[in-house]
């Protein structure tokens, strides 16, 4: 990856207040968690005590708690809380790494990589959420595989495109070399049964990749 | 009293061990400034490392739990503290 980019790290939909979720971005471990006024937040999934994963900790009205000692970081990522010191008022210097986070288009997105500049954060018309699916297959094979269907566009990590049961827009998200995750969503509106036969060919589109890379 | 309102602890580590003089001052100097803590860095050479500190008490503490531990490529078996230095 070059330059800052919008990376989809999840549907929308499946971040419910109050809950955190570890995923990755070409092997950066990411918590993505939504305080329970709903607002979402993209951090390195590290706390920065002792290492432990944030993805394992708990949410706590805007805060979240590492499972291990405790601490506590408000959404700007600065540490309020470490239980075992009480009456310690802990400076703004202990704070955990934080990407941009967004939401548009039924997902959430994050900047990528840390530290760099904002940019301009993409505007996507309103969509219904179908399914994130996970392809063990490389970015390349899987961005082929999009481009054949009908009317395929590929802009930074969004690949629009008609597929036999209506309008796709679907984020991809690198995991890690040959690991792909894709958050797939379709216009506002789909019946149950377009839902359903849309996931049927997200799993047979991931059986052509991984088939494909088998070979 | 919150601790960070008390009164700054100020004290003087000399670390003992196997130090890489330069891995283990970049060390003490990413955890000060994590911990806000002032750093006056005395002497380090490859026996020892001697160092003054001033911060919250419950912050210096934590800096010289972080220091016994060091980089990975050095190696502190015997930590000594004097306080108020």
């Amino acid at each position: 990856m070059t330059g800052t980019q919008w990376v989809p790290l999840a549907l929308a939909r499946d971040i419910a207040p109050g809950t955190s979720a570890g995923t990755m971005v070409e092997d950066a471990e990411i918590v993505v968690w939504r305080d329970t006024d709903g607002r979402a937040h993209a951090w390195e999934d590290r706390c920065p005590h002792r290492g432990m994963k944030l993805s394992f900790g708990f949410v706590r009205g805007d805060h979240i708690a590492c499972l291990y000692h405790g601490w506590e970081f408000d959404e700007g990522g600065i540490c309020r809380k470490i239980p075992a010191h009480p009456d310690l008022e802990v400076p703004g210097s202990i704070c955990a790494a934080r990407y941009g986070c967004t939401e548009t288009g039924g997902m959430i997105w994050a900047a990528l990589p840390l530290g760099t500049d904002p940019i301009e954060v993409p505007a996507l018309p309103d969509a219904v959420p179908v399914r994130s699916i996970t392809l063990e297959a490389g970015l390349i094979t899987v961005a082929d595989m999009l481009l054949n269907e009908e009317n395929a566009v590929i802009e930074g990590a969004l690949a629009t495109l008609d597929c036999a049961h209506g309008p796709l827009a679907i984020g991809v998200q690198p995991i890690r070399p040959g690991t792909v995750a894709l958050h797939i969503t379709t216009r506002p509106g789909a019946s149950a049964e377009t839902l359903l036969a849309i996931c049927d060919w997200a799993e047979t589109l991931r059986r052509a990749a991984e088939k494909e890379i088998a070979a | 009293m919150p601790a960070s309102r008390r009164p700054a602890s100020r004290a003087t580590f000399t670390f003992f061990g196997q130090i890489r003089p330069d891995s283990f001052a970049e060390f003490a100097a990413h955890r000060a400034a994590r911990l806000s803590i002032a750093l006056d860095t005395i002497a380090v050479d490859a026996t020892a490392a001697r160092l003054r500190v001033a911060g919250a008490p419950d912050l210096v503490d934590a800096f010289e739990m972080a220091l016994s531990l060091g980089p990975a490529d050095c190696l502190v078996r015997e930590v000594e503290r004097n306080d108020n230095d």
